[in-house]
This record gives structure tokens, sequence and C-alpha cells, in this order.
């Protein structure tokens, strides 16, 4: 489950941004519909688009904390998030109802699209002390095996360099708490660590630059 | 894949610098850019199947990844040796396109060395001077599931052909002269967990190879493709439809392993036999026996790791040492380490054929094989049947703690051991040299159902980072079983080893330091410092009279040691 706090913050985001954000996705979408003329192969998907738009931001360049970036997201392992969303393995209110009427070959579309965009830069308040020791906790951890040195990812395994904080720390404990049980691994990985542990990832992966 | 040279070596060779730089020009040097008449370096020398039978005694090329076909991993030059390996300096280095995990053996075939590196790029270089030839970058496919790393581990060359098996589960087939694609078939499905990071092994005009998918609840198998189509001639599933086998309640060194089997028989009649997703990856080179016409390899853990209640049995053919027969793929004979494990104590480091005593004092034909417990098991050859096991070469504690759910503390830890580092051997010593781990773990256990193709451990693996680690090199005598000598190590040791006849094994570290060592002592000769982790199995060859070592020095993604993406050469300065 979502947490209260967390489902709070993210509706008075909606409030706050959401006329705003509509008319910035506007705006974008001749641009995302660019290559109409050829062969538009993300037609089936252009109205979708706009309402990933108000919370994942413009092209997946989310600026909100809760909301993860999309935009330069790997292919597979959003496609999978996804589906997983769609059959409750991985439980979201938010995204649940979103994506229960999407087909399946538009979720492949979807995860296509993002993965194409480009990854936003970004800029963290990051605690100097947590980013330390999340550094300590990720090298000791083993966390580069999976997801690269870079942090980056690859194919099914995630980039987390970058991602906001917030929403980091809200997925890894959706893992330890059983709300995301689309990944056992990491899940029973996670349940070995610490709020603080958790806290002090989170602030050094939002460390990273583009 | 009809590419028969024009000429002999000779007249390529005398292209001269006009023509090349024209060809560059022209090309850009492009992969599978064809140049006429050949390579633009020199001629390339067809891979015949007798000069891969005879690589043992081969001390120009480097034929297989692991030497020569009995994985021996010792090369027949003696130019360097212990009196001039302090005079041994870098040749070239030649920088590769990714900075990440390097494991790659670069095999060497007349002056022209293959090598790769992770997400499948292959480079021809020049072995004299480590000029690029041509590279490949293998266009990856969106779904790839690899556990450890993006890892390569180098191709293999038969004919005018080099083969490499990639990350999305293919097999790529390149024209040795050109870098140019010449076939790509599925090994298997990467969706559902099989990816190659293996290098293959080409006998009879058949490539064999295995699959990575341990962790991800595959069916493991070694597969033979027809070399010069890619067409597939047959498959070894490594897990039997009847996996059950013996109950067998101690490991290969007697020791207890506290299986419950009555709640196994009771699980194997609720849930029936778990072949269909058992794992048992095959994810290391074979050993071929020419005489036999066998080739035995080692099969990796059961899926999932930790959790061992939804696959009661022993989970044959997973932790064994296995032989089949070339020409069928049928299964001649096994033999397992470990019946239902729950620690991915697997058998991984390739198996080397050699001559050893057998217990009534005979030469009998051998199997060697380094365990991620911290022996070394000697085999019988003709029954795959234990002769002995040597003393341990890590620490042992604890060993069979069942892992729990807030984690049990076991020595070994599940990395080792002996990892995948293949071992080399001296038979003039009746020696073998492995790399070990010492590598403090928790065992962590939870209750999984199949994942559908996600990453299945049942589990976790924590490193307990608060005690030392570190790692060694060890000689075992293993005609005996006795060590005969260690060196301990700052870390632990992933990578490989190379012996020579020059008295000489060499070994790389996690720090970046490449060490050549006595053979016989273990006395430290020589070493040099490198930017990146050196965890990639040394290779050795010969070009213009003058013996090179060469070794890459990228880091390892599984032990966390500094990326870089750096191939090495060394040879002795004559000043
Ligand atoms: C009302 C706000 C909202 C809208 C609209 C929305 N999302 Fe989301 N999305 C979220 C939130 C919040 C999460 C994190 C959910 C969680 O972890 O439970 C999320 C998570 C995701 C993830 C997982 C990312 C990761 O790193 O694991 C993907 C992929 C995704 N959304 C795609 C989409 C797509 C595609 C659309 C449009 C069809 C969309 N979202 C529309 C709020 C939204
Ligand atoms: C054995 C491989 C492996 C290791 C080791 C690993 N991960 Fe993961 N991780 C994954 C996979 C696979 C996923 C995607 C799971 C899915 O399909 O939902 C993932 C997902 C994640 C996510 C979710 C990202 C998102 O956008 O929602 C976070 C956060 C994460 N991992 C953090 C870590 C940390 C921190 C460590 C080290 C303590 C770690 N991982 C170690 C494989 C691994």
């Amino acid at each position: 489950m979502i947490t209260s706090k967390s489902l709070l913050l993210m509706l008075t985001a909606l409030m706050i941004f959401s006329n705003e954000v509509i008319a910035e996705a506007e705006r974008a979408a001749p641009e995302a519909s660019a290559e109409i003329g050829e062969q538009d192969k993300y037609a089936s998907i252009r109205e979708n688009l706009k309402t990933c738009f108000t919370c994942h931001g413009d092209n997946g360049q989310s600026k909100l904390g809760t909301f993860p970036i999309l935009a330069g997201q790997e292919f597979y392992y959003m496609y999978v998030q996804l589906k997983d969303m769609k059959t409750g393995l991985r439980e979201s209110q938010v995204m649940g109802p979103i994506v229960a009427n999407i087909e399946k070959a538009d979720l492949k579309l979807l995860a296509m699209f993002f993965s194409e965009q480009k990854w936003p830069e970004t800029s963290y308040e990051i605690n100097a002390k947590q980013s330390a020791r999340g550094q300590r906790v990720i090298d000791e951890g083993g966390c580069t095996a999976c997801h690269l040195a870079t942090l980056k990812g690859n194919s099914r395994i995630p980039r987390l360099a970058n991602q906001h904080p917030e929403y980091l720390k809200n997925t890894m404990h959706d893992f330890r708490n059983e709300v995301r049980n689309n990944a056992p691994a990491m899940a029973s990985l996670l349940k070995t660590y610490t709020d603080e542990d958790i806290d002090a990832i989170a602030n050094y992966l939002g460390s990273f630059k583009e | 894949m009809n590419n028969k040279k024009q000429g002999g070596s000779g007249t390529l060779m005398k292209v001269g610098l006009a023509s090349l730089l024209m060809t560059v020009g022209a090309h850009n040097v492009l992969a599978g850019e064809e140049v006429s008449g050949g390579s633009l370096f020199g001629d390339m020398q067809t891979v015949t199947q007798d000069l891969l039978d005879r690589a043992a005694g081969d001390s120009n090329n480097f034929l297989h990844t692991n030497a020569n076909y009995e994985q021996t991993r010792f090369y027949p030059a003696q130019q360097v040796n212990r009196e001039n390996v302090h005079n041994l300096e870098r040749a070239w280095t030649f920088k590769m396109d990714v900075v990440d995990s390097l494991e790659t053996t670069p095999i060497v075939i007349n002056g022209t060395m293959f090598v790769t590196s992770s997400f499948n790029h292959v480079y021809a270089l020049d072995a004299k001077t480590g000029k690029q030839k041509w590279h490949y970058e293998h266009e990856m496919g969106l779904i790839t599931t690899y556990c450890c790393g993006p890892n390569n581990r180098g191709v293999a060359a038969l004919d005018d052909m080099v083969y490499m098996g990639t990350l999305d589960a293919r097999l790529v087939a390149l024209d040795a002269k050109t870098g140019k694609k010449m076939w790509d078939v599925e090994i298997a499905d990467p969706e559902l967990g099989y990816s190659e990071t293996m290098s293959p092994t080409i006998v009879n005009g058949k490539v064999l190879i295995g699959t990575n998918g341990g962790e991800y609840g595959i069916r493991g198998f070694v597969k033979a493709f027809d070399a010069k189509t890619g067409a597939l001639l047959w498959t070894f599933h490594s897990i039997p439809e009847d996996s059950t086998g013996v109950w067998a309640e101690n490991d290969a060194t007697g020791l207890y392993m506290h299986r419950d089997i009555k709640a196994e028989k009771a699980a194997l009649k609720k849930l029936g036999d778990p072949y269909k997703t058992l794992g048992g990856g095959v994810w290391q080179n074979m050993a071929i026996d020419r005489d036999a016409n066998r080739a035995y390899f080692v099969v990796g853990n059961p899926s999932p790791d930790l959790y061992g209640a939804v696959r009661p049995g022993d989970n044959l053919y997973t932790n064994s040492l296995v032989a089949v027969d070339l020409d069928s793929g049928e299964k001649i004979c096994h033999f397992q380490y470990i019946a239902h494990d729950v620690w991915d104590l697997d058998a991984v480091s390739p198996p080397i054929l050699v001559p050893v005593k057998n217990e009534d004092g005979q030469t009998v034909k051998g199997v060697l094989h380094g365990g991620k417990t911290g022996y070394v098991y000697v085999h019988n050859a003709s029954d795959c049947s234990l002769i002995r096991y040597s003393e341990p070469m890590v620490m042992q504690r604890d060993r069979w703690v069942l892992p729990t759910k807030e984690g049990a503390s076991m020595l070994p830890g599940a990395n080792g051991g002996v990892e995948w580092s293949p071992m080399a051997t001296d038979p003039s010593q009746g020696l073998v040299y492995a790399a070990n781990i010492h590598q403090p773990m928790t065992y962590h256990v939870e209750e999984t159902p199949y994942p559908g193709g996600k990453l299945w451990l049942g589990g976790a693996f924590k490193v307990i980072t608060d005690q030392q680690q570190w790692g060694n090199i060890t000689a075992v005598d293993y005609n005996t079983g006795k060590i005969k000598w260690k060196v301990k190590t700052h870390q632990p040791m992933i990578g490989g080893v190379l012996a020579t006849a020059g008295g000489l094994v060499f070994a790389g570290e996690g720090n970046g330091l490449f060490k050549a060592y006595n053979s016989t002592s273990g006395e430290l000769m020589w070493q040099d410092q490198t930017e990146a982790g050196v965890n990639a199995p040394p290779a050795s060859y010969n070009v213009d009279g003058e013996q090179y070592v060469v070794v890459g020095s990228g880091g390892n993604a599984q032990m966390n040691y500094t990326r870089g993406n750096e191939i090495i050469a060394y040879k002795l300065n004559k000043k």
C-alpha cells in the first residue's frame, strides 16, 4: 500500500501542479508527436502519454520526488513494471487503475517511448553524511553486481543513479513491507537493511549527476 | 563461411604501408569491411581441428580459453622463466570501448589476437603491437537476463570463423578476417532467464555451449551447434526429468548436510519433480577427451539458490561433474558434490583432464575440479568416481549449517573457495594451482514461489562487512591431495591462473596487481600494478620469436573490483 503520507503528498502535488502541468503537457504534445507524417509508431499511446506526463513530467522527466523519473529508464524494466502493476504483483494504488485498461502492446510502447527520452539533470538536497554511509552500504552490499558500476542498470535491471531519493525510499520500503512483490530477491535483500541504511542509500543515489 | 584464403601467408604480409593507409582511408576500418585478399595486418591462419588438437604443445598460439582441450592452462613456452621474469615489461596496452567487468581470455592465432569485453564486443588485434584490426559490437536484444555482471569470457575459433555466446542468449559466428557476422542463432529465451557469458568449445565441427541462469529458474543444458550453419545438433539437459537421485545425506567429503529428507519426500509427492525450473546452468568450458570422444563439465546450482523446500530431491545433476558422449550428447557418468544444495556452493571452475594416481598408485585418466567448497576434487575419468579430495584451501566453519530467516553464518561464503576462476596445472610437478576466496557471509532463506523468469534466490546472501576478507593461491599435489604451498592475497581472488613451462604461475588480483610466482615454491617473482582489477584469466603466446603474457585489467562486477577496459601484453625487456 502507498503510505497515507505519500498519497497525500501526491494528491497535493496534483492539485497544485495539475493545471500547469497539463498545460505544459499539451504544449509538449506536438513535439512528442514529431514523428507524425512518417508513421507514428506511438500513435496508439499519444493520449495515454498526456496522462503520464501529468505526474511523471514532460516526457517522463519528473520533477516531483514521489513520481519516478521514467525518461531514459530501461525499456524492459519499465515494461515489466507496467505488467506487474496491472496484475497487482506490484501493488500501486495510483498506477494500478491507470494501467488496468491499457493493453499489453500499448504498455510495451509506453515503456519504449520513455526509454528513448533523455534522463533529466537533477539536483537534490543531499545529506552528505548519509550519502557517505550510503556509498559504503552499496559498496558492501554488492548492488553494483546487478545495477552495474555506474548504477545505471541494463535491460531488466533499473537505473538507480540520480532517481528521486524520495521515490527510491518509498519503493525500498514497499519491497520490505511486501507491497512490492514483483522482485522477491530484491525484497529479501532489502529486508536485511535498517531504515537508516535505506535513508542512506537513497541519499547516496541522489548524489549522482548526469 | 567459405572464405578460403587466397595465397599463402607470405603474400599478404607484403601489402605494404601505402596500400594499408589507403585501405584505412577508404573504409575507416569498420567491422564488416572486406579487405581484399586477407586482413589488414597480415593473414590469419586457418584453425584446423589438427591445430586445436595439438594446442597443448603449441608454444606460438593460444587456441582455447583454457589453453587446450584438457584445460590444463599449462603453457609450454619457457622463454619467460624464473631467471628473467623480473625483466617482464609492458609491450602494449589496448583500451576497449566498454569499461566494465572483464573476465575474458584472449585467444591468439598466428599473431592475431581475438578478445572480448562486457556487452559482447569482439576485437581482433595484432598480437605483436596491440593495433586493432577490426571491432565487432553485438547488437544486443532489449531483453537480457544475467547475474553477476555483463561479462563475456571470450571467443572460440575454427577454420576462418570465431564464435561468441551473447548476453541475450545467442550464438554469433563472425568471419575471423573481417569481423563480419556470418550467422546468429538463438540458444534459448532470454526472457526466461537464459544468457551466455562462457566462451564456446569447438570440436569436430561442433560448437558446444551451456547456459547461465541458475538464479532464474531455468532448465540448464549443453547444446551442440553445427559450426558451419548454426543448426542445433543435440541438447543435453543438465536437469533430467527424474532429478531425485539417491537422497544423499552427506556431501562429497562425507560431511552431513542436515537435510530433512522426510519433508522432502512429502513435498515430492505433493509438488512432483521440480525439473522444469531447477536451474543447473553450465557456464564454463568443458574439457574434451578426444580419444574417448567425451566432454566433461560441471553443472551449477539449483534454483532457487537458498530455498530448498520447493525442489525436493538431490536435484540432479546440479553441483555435479558430468561426462557426455560428443556425438550424441548422452550422459556417460556423473558425480554429485552437494545434493540438494541450499548455499549456492555449486560446481563452476572448469574441470581439467590430467593423468592422476588412483588409490592403488596406478596412473589413470583423471579429472580435477576446484570447488567453491575450497577443496580440489580428483576423479577417475572413466566413471567420474571420486578418487580423493584435497586438504581444504580456505577456512571452514559450521559447514552445512542451514540458512535461516535472520541469516546463518558459514564458511566458505557463497562465492567460494574457488569461484568460476579456472585453475592451472603443471603436470611435470603434479600440481594444480587454484585461486581462492575467503569471504564470510550470512545465508538468509525466504519462502519464494517461482517468479516467472525473474531473479529467484529464495532469500539473500550477505557479506559480513566487519569480518576480514582475503584470498589465496594454493598449489595442491593432486596425486596426494596435500597442499604444497599457499600464498595469501589481500583480497579474495577471482579470475583464474596460468602456469608455464618457465616454472611460473601468473594470476591477477582485485587491487590491480598482476603477479608471477615460482610454481614450485610460491615465491613472488614479479608484479605489475595496473589501473583496474586483474580478474581475467591470463594467456600466453609467441610472435616473431618473442613470448608474450597477456591479461585483461577491467575489474569485476561480482566482487565489486575497480572497473577498467585494458588488455595488457607483457614481454621481456632484452636490454
Ligand atoms: C497520478 C499520478 C500518475 C500518473 C498519471 C502516472 N503515474 Fe506512473 N507512477 C506514479 C507513482 C506515484 C509511481 C510509483 C508507484 C509505486 O511505487 O507504487 C509510478 C510508477 C511508475 C512506473 C515505475 C517506475 C519505476 O522506476 O519502477 C512506471 C513505469 C510508470 N509509473 C509509468 C507510467 C505511465 C506509462 C503512465 C501513463 C500511462 C503513468 N505512469 C501515469 C504516478 C503516476
Ligand atoms: C542480484 C541482482 C541485484 C542486486 C544484487 C541488487 N539488485 Fe536492486 N534490483 C534488481 C532487479 C532485477 C530489480 C528490478 C526488479 C523488478 O523487476 O521489479 C531491482 C530493483 C531495485 C530498485 C527499484 C528501483 C525502481 O526504480 O523502482 C531499487 C531501489 C534497488 N533495486 C536497490 C538495490 C540496492 C540498494 C541494492 C544493494 C543493497 C540492490 N538493489 C542490489 C536486482 C538486484
